[in-house]
């Protein structure tokens, strides 16, 4: 499941809302663009070769921005609602790590970006990561990726080193 | 061992027929393990006496086989005939073996489809306990809450039922028994909230028959007028009037461990996991059936009694572990008992005819209790060991939520020595939790329980214990918490693994180590023994550490390049020893 390009440029701006509301903004975006119609499904045939190119170059989409990035009062909100919301209950204290993998390690399954911890938590993941956009909305969940962005990753998590020289 | 005679002399005279259908399947013929404990008594006996502390030296590993997944393997192979059946953790694929020809080769494996989603909704890493067989069958647990029923001969699936709902948070590890025509299973998610349950399919369809809460209004416990007696309480709706307001809905009881029958008394056994949420001043009162032990007909489900072990559960105590049955003499009387190590660090000596407690002693280090009452059978508990969100940081709190012992580590009883066989743990914890509102497909926990070591030096033992007094006989320490099943054989050689990925036999009467091996990743499965078509006696055992051990000594996961965890201040060095694996080892003279 992707984010409609429309949909996530919505869901950065959105102020907070009661999440029903939320959720039913989440999953009308394309309504909100052009109101008066109904979605125009493209016709086949591509104009830009750069939408289809192989090897992963993703076709160009709307800049999903993190309203809060680098706000420390936003990262502690954050850090309560990580816990509030049970993410401490698979994440581990500190994201550091039990069912879910660990979120301060720096290293990330499904891309470093902020918009991809975003949809993780926005729209779940397949093994097992709920999705939390419903209830949180987009704000909330700006609020997370704000939290787990602050976290600093430790600098020596590569080498696990069992002896003393 | 009269008891213990009888159900295996029924059990070997059914087994004949099994194949014809209805009948049931029981205790194996001598060299088979065809259920997860080897019998309905959960003994862990095995009859072959090949093996024995003389010649246990020259053990040697003889066969070795990758299952090609990671994860926690708990739980035992099976074997019936010449053949072996292995379950793997998630994504729960069946290998059957050859054990007439040479190198073993795979008669067949089956690879069901089941949910990646439930990979998140597993508590405790995606482990499975095992299989069982009856009727031709191998019958298993799916993660995702489906039980599968797969031709022993051929490997297509015979049946699928699904038992459990993801989205409610039950996942489904146990390993289920066949009584009858009744399959048992039950299902995962104490930390889910679940409602818990237990469920009989009919053998021959996989439909579901009969469906009995563990807690909540007397109907859906199929508490049935006249036949429910519970030692020391009565009263109707106990399990609605024991929890605060409808906390029960939510109060988890989990279902996740093992089964065990007695035949002469028409009785399954099962123990129950923790009540929901961890804060337990959201659900004032005993919580009954959390953390308890139950009996129930196989047939309808009738629950005839129930006893709970801990009353009011704060700390996460889970009863899953298994309910040994044996005839013991206790007093000069001759006593039908029920053997359970809980996690709360007592073990218990039960009549098994009536809950009634005839002994509890502590088997390791506890602090958060006295010692259990007889003549009420609840616990003289440590105040300052309770635990809730009005109660702050409650520092010394033994034995850890991790258990005395893993209910996932099952011992195992010898009619030879009399003794029971168990890994145990020795460490603490220190407990915080917070009020938590209910989300459906979230833990349902909010705790926060850092560990400390036990006294003593050590982290884990494996033990023999004297059930009739309560005492333990001999002790072997381990530096690390000691994880694995138990098996004692006729040869009086008692068999475990180690977290830190050694196998080892020891002599069942003085706990003297006679032979170990490192296999590769740590044990947290149960060692079964077998005789090979060849007429000789073997031992399987599993490696691949997981389970809890996923969680908390993550740093023992190498396959995900974007999960890297810290050390466990615990056993900040278990990692030097031991690496994340799936293996299946045989060991023979
Ligand atoms: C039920 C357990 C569970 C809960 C509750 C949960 N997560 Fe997760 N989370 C997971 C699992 C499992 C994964 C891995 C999913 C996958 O790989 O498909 C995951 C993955 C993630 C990822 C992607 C990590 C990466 O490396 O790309 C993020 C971000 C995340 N979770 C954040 C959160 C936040 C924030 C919350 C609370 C709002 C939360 N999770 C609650 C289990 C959970």
């Amino acid at each position: 499941m992707r984010p409609h390009p429309t949909q996530s440029r919505r869901a950065s701006t959105a102020r907070w809302a009661p999440p029903t509301l939320l959720l039913v903004l989440a999953v009308s975006g394309s309504r909100g663009a052009t109101p008066t119609h109904a979605p125009v499904i493209a016709a086949p045939g591509v104009a830009n070769p750069a939408h289809i190119a192989a090897g992963g170059l993703p076709p160009p989409g709307p800049v999903v921005r993190n309203p809060y990035r680098g706000d420390a009062a936003v990262a502690r909100a954050g850090a309560k609602l990580f816990v509030s919301m049970h993410c401490s209950d698979c994440h581990a204290d500190a994201a550091a790590g039990a069912v879910g993998p660990n979120l301060g390690d720096g290293r990330w399954r499904y891309g470093a970006s902020d918009a991809a911890v975003f949809r993780s938590i926005y729209f779940g993941r397949p093994r097992g990561m709920p999705a939390f956009g419903g209830m949180l909305g987009a704000q909330g969940v700006w609020v997370l990726v704000t939290y787990l962005r602050s976290l600093p990753p430790p600098s020596d998590l590569p080498t696990e080193r069992f002896t003393r020289h | 061992m009269a008891g213990f005679l009888a159900i295996a002399a029924i059990a070997s005279a059914t087994i004949a027929s099994a194949a014809a259908g209805s009948a049931p399947v029981g205790a194996p013929a001598d060299g088979e393990w065809p259920m997860p404990a080897g019998d309905y008594a959960a003994t862990r006996y095995s009859p072959l006496d090949q093996i024995d502390p003389a010649n246990a030296p020259r053990l040697h590993p003889v066969w070795s086989f990758s299952t090609g997944v990671l994860g926690g393997h708990e739980g035992q192979p099976l074997v019936v005939g010449d053949t072996m059946f292995v379950v793997t953790p998630w994504p729960n694929v069946l290998y059957a073996f050859d054990l007439s020809r040479a190198g073993y080769p795979l008669k067949w494996k089956y690879r069901p489809n089941v949910s990646r989603a439930a990979i998140g909704a597993a508590c405790c890493d995606v482990v499975n306990r095992g299989a069982v067989y009856a009727d031709g069958k191998i019958i298993y647990n799916l993660l995702d809450g489906h039980t599968v029923a797969v031709d022993a001969a051929t490997g297509h699936l015979v049946w699928e039922t699904k038992i459990a709902s993801v989205a409610d948070g039950e996942t489904v590890t146990m390993a289920p028994l066949v009584i009858g025509n009744r399959v048992i299973v039950g299902a995962s998610g104490g930390e889910f909230g679940i409602y818990g349950w237990i469920k009989g399919l009919d053998l021959a369809t996989g439909r579901v028959v009969w469906t009995g809460h563990n807690l909540g209004p007397d109907a859906g416990m199929l508490i049935r007028a006249g036949e429910f007696h519970p030692p020391y309480v009565s009263g109707t709706q106990l399990g609605l009037r024991s929890w605060a307001g409808d906390s029960w809905k939510h109060g988890g009881a989990p279902v996740w461990g093992w089964i065990s029958y007695d035949p002469k008394r028409d009785l399954l056994y099962y123990g129950t996991g923790n009540a929901g949420p961890y804060d337990a001043e959201q659900r004032a009162g005993d919580n009954r059936w959390s953390s308890s032990v139950l009996a129930r007909r196989p047939e309808d489900g009738t629950l005839v009694w129930a006893y709970q072990f801990t009353p009011h559960d704060s700390w996460d105590y889970d009863a899953t572990g298994a309910m040994i049955l044996a005839n013991l003499t206790i007093g000069g009387k001759r006593v039908p008992a029920l053997v359970h190590f809980d996690k709360n660090g007592f073990a218990y000596t039960l009549d098994r005819s009536t809950g009634r407690v005839l002994v509890a002693k502590p088997f390791t280090h506890l602090t958060w209790a006295k010692s259990i009452d007889l003549a009420t059978g609840r616990p003289v508990m440590n105040p300052a060991m309770q635990t809730g969100d009005t109660k702050g940081d409650v520092k010394g709190i033994c034995p850890s939520l991790e258990g005395g012992v893993s209910p996932a580590s099952p011992g195992a009883y010898s009619p030879r020595t009399h003794l029971f066989y168990t890994s145990t743990n020795n460490f603490c914890m220190d407990y915080t939790v917070h009020r938590i509102a209910y989300i459906k497909g979230t833990p349902y926990m909010g705790v926060s329980s850092p560990y400390t070591p036990g006294p003593g030096g050590y982290l884990g033992a494996f033990i023999a214990w004297d059930a009739t007094t309560g005492r333990v006989v001999w002790k072997d320490e381990e530096p690390y918490p000691s994880w694995s099943g138990a098996l004692v054989t006729a040869g009086n050689v008692a068999f475990y693994g180690t977290l830190d990925g050694w196998f080892k036999a020891v002599d069942a009467r003085t706990g003297k180590l006679l032979y170990r091996f490192k296999v590769g990743s740590g044990v947290v499965g149960a060692p079964i023994a077998f005789r090979g078509p060849d007429g000789r006696q073997y031992v399987a055992i599993y490696a691949g550490i997981g389970g809890d051990w996923a969680l908390l000594a993550g740093d023992t996961l190498s396959a995900d390049p974007t999960d890297l965890r810290a050390p466990n201040p615990l056993v900040n060095n278990l990692a030097s020893r031991t690496s994340q694996g799936g293996m299946v080892w045989i060991f023979g003279l």
